[in-house]
């Protein structure tokens, strides 16, 4: 893996170019968030609700070795096998000695980021087993050779078009077809097949009960449950962090959970795994991957509280405005800035640049993480580590301002001298050149983006942060 | 497991995690668990809940058998596979012989345990689909049969009161049929699993 630093802003730059996907996107994740917003005024007691899953989280993170131990536990009493992998490589080769020794060779396998995070795919297919994505989102971004661009919705970035063309080179469809459910439909015909003749089924999980030794996967589309359920054996991947003590816990972040993530009550299927089928094999793989080192960081442990609801990306005007694809990661957003860089300080080191600290995220977390102050403490630990120089940082911060139109371009253009409609991609062109991109200025301009900065920046800025801000 | 790698790792992980975790215990106790909101149990929020998720109710006439009322539903179904008594269908859940066959069933019928009222949502373990886990969600359609004395009112008084979540190998509490909006944001419903999900009091 190269460990070149990921060029967030050239990458949103050319993303900016492609205007329906980027207006389509914006507006997206836009609704997504006010449907959000709309659950969270139905239930006068939301905010007992964050501070509730915010402390079981934090108190489960504080106790880990003790829940991770009752959880191994009482699954193994279960029937379940347990198995640790201190990252993804260890993580791949103990599927691939699972799958070694019971004999199979094709995985159907519902969405998953850890596995992802493990590049699991790209170390099995090499080694001629196959692994077939089933959810819808999921396997568009597999057939295109894409990470995910989203934790909850993988191909948002993508337009009826662009599914139809892949659609089309993969499943035979109808090149030009622009009706949604029949793109679906064939995803579900399609998968079908490779459902019932895979020979292990593979999911991920939203949740491990240490009480009961239970894992929880939370799904819509029921390929999951198909998934883990049609093969004898089924293998699940969870991360350490994501426990919780007791069953009654459960309902907190089930309430939370999707109606943060899509503004849906729950969502259609939440599926509680205790006990392998009659006949059937499970394993559980737990997986650290750099979350105890994470959990030692004094500043950025409570990252670990993430329940990956996506809301953080819902509301982020960057993430909104330069696509899942940009930050080069599993994970993007504000939480894959602040957790990206545990992995990687160097090749992530632009990521925590790509924000307005507007606090939106932080406001709309559902386990209340202080994501913007986290974000603004890696500036300091990756300017201290000189991880990246100065112009360049002052310049991606720029960056992040820019790309969170529309609050800061109005502000800005009242005192420039430019006309409304050229401004923000005037200042986004001339920021991006930065990276050596060339590109002609849509119009002729009077002032050079730096004047403009200097001149409009220091006290415009502080306004600006506020307007997106949830109240 | 015996597993000699995997000891190692497990034991680096809990040795890491001892040694180097920042939050401190004492500083965060355990909360109580807690029950918010609304805990109205009604047959009426259950209905208005499971519409919202895509889910519907069949209207059921007094003294009409339930037979009557899934062949009203769904006329042009052929394979109706029952796990129920209460209904004969073409063939029972028992006597499926493979997925192959699961997967040409039109209706499924089956009992949920439960239902939570807060979000439509009915219960099935391994008891209510005699084992046959996967074959529910081949089916098309699927009809559950639910009594209004067993509803509980939100996702706390669930998880709190229903012994079935420590007792069951495989639950899966369903609000509504199978859906996405994975493409282009056009939700859906009818993705992968059922593509229908309908509810009879009983
Ligand atoms: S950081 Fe918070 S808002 Fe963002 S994905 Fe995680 S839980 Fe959701």
């Amino acid at each position: 893996m190269s460990n070149k630093p990921i060029p967030h802003a050239k990458s949103a730059a050319e993303w900016i170019e492609k205007e329906d996907h980027y207006t389509f996107h914006d507006e997206r994740l836009w609704d997504m968030r006010q449907k959000r917003d709309e659950q969270m005024h139905l239930l006068p007691e939301w905010q007992d609700l964050r501070e509730q899953a915010s402390r079981l989280k934090e108190h489960t993170l504080a106790h880990l070795p003790h829940y991770l131990e009752q959880f191994e536990e009482n699954a193994r009493r279960n029937g379940i096998h347990v198995h640790w992998a201190r990252d993804g490589a260890e993580h791949n080769r103990i599927v691939e000695s699972l799958l070694k020794k019971h004999n199979k060779t094709s995985i159907i396998k519902s969405k998953s980021m850890i596995t992802d995070e493990c590049e699991m795919r790209e170390y099995l297919e090499p080694r001629g087993y196959s692994v077939t994505e089933t959810d819808l989102g999921e396997r568009i971004q597999q057939l295109d050779g894409q990470m995910p661009s989203h934790v909850v919705v993988p191909a948002v970035q993508k337009l009826t078009g662009d599914v139809a063309q892949l659609f089309a080179k993969y499943y035979d469809t109808d090149p030009a077809s622009d009706d949604p459910h029949e793109l679906a439909e064939a995803q579900r015909i399609a998968a079908r097949p490779a459902l019932l003749t895979g020979d292990t089924g593979m999911t991920g999980g939203n949740f491990l009960v240490a009480e009961t030794g239970t894992f929880v996967v939370c799904t819509n589309e029921g390929n999951a449950d198909l998934s883990a359920n049609l093969p004898d054996l089924h293998i699940a991947t969870l991360g350490i962090e994501r426990l919780i003590p007791r069953m009654a816990d459960l309902g907190v972040f089930i309430r939370l959970l999707s109606r943060s993530a899509l503004g849906s009550p729950i969502t259609q299927y939440t599926t509680h795994f205790r006990k392998p089928k009659k006949g059937g094999e499970m394993h559980v793989i737990l997986v650290d991957n750099g979350r105890s080192d994470r959990l030692a960081m004094d500043d950025f442990w409570s990252s670990l509280k993430c329940i990956r609801c996506g809301a953080c990306m819902n509301t982020c005007p960057v993430y909104r405005r330069s696509g899942g694809q940009s930050y080069g990661a599993v994970y993007s957003g504000p939480i894959g800035a602040i957790i990206d860089p545990t992995f990687n300080a160097k090749k992530f080191s632009t990521l925590p640049f790509a924000s307005t600290m507007n606090g939106s995220c932080t406001n709309v977390c559902p386990v209340k993480i202080n994501i913007h102050d986290q974000l603004y403490k890696w500036r300091q630990v990756l300017a201290e580590r000189h991880e990246i120089p100065f112009v360049k940082r002052a310049l991606m911060k720029m960056a992040g301002r820019l790309l969170a139109q529309p609050a800061l371009y109005r502000l800005s253009i009242s005192g420039a001298e430019v006309a409304l409609k050229t401004v923000p991609r005037f200042a986004l062109y001339n920021y991006f050149n930065q990276w050596g991109k060339h590109r002609e200025l849509p119009h002729p301009v009077k002032e050079t983006f730096h004047s403009w900065y200097k001149k409009n920046r220091l006290n415009k800025e502080k306004g600006a942060e506020k307007e997106e801000t949830e109240a | 497991m015996s597993d000699g790698m995997n000891m190692t790792a497990r034991d680096a992980i809990f040795a890491k995690l001892r040694e180097h975790k920042s939050p401190q215990e004492d500083a965060y106790p355990l909360p109580p668990v807690a029950v918010f909101g609304d805990c109205d149990a009604s047959p009426e929020r259950f209905a208005k809940n499971l519409a919202q998720m895509g889910g519907k109710l069949l209207p059921r006439k007094p003294g009409e058998s339930i037979a009557h009322v899934i062949d009203a539903a769904f006329p042009a179904r052929q394979n109706l596979c029952t796990a129920v008594p209460e209904v004969e269908g073409t063939l029972r859940i028992e006597d499926l012989e493979d997925h192959y066959q699961a997967n040409k069933v039109d209706v499924m019928v089956v009992r949920a345990a439960f239902g939570i009222a807060e979000v439509g949502g009915i219960f099935l373990s391994e008891v209510e689909l005699k084992e046959h886990l996967a074959d529910v969600h081949l089916a098309q359609h699927l009809v559950v049969l639910l009594s209004q004395a067993e509803l509980t009112g939100n996702m706390h008084t669930a998880y709190r009161d229903r012994s079935e979540f420590k007792t069951a190998g495989y639950g899966v509490v369903m609000s509504g049929p199978s859906a996405t909006a994975d493409i282009q944001g056009v939700l859906i419903r009818g993705a992968q699993g059922v593509r229908s999900l309908s509810v009879i009091w009983d």
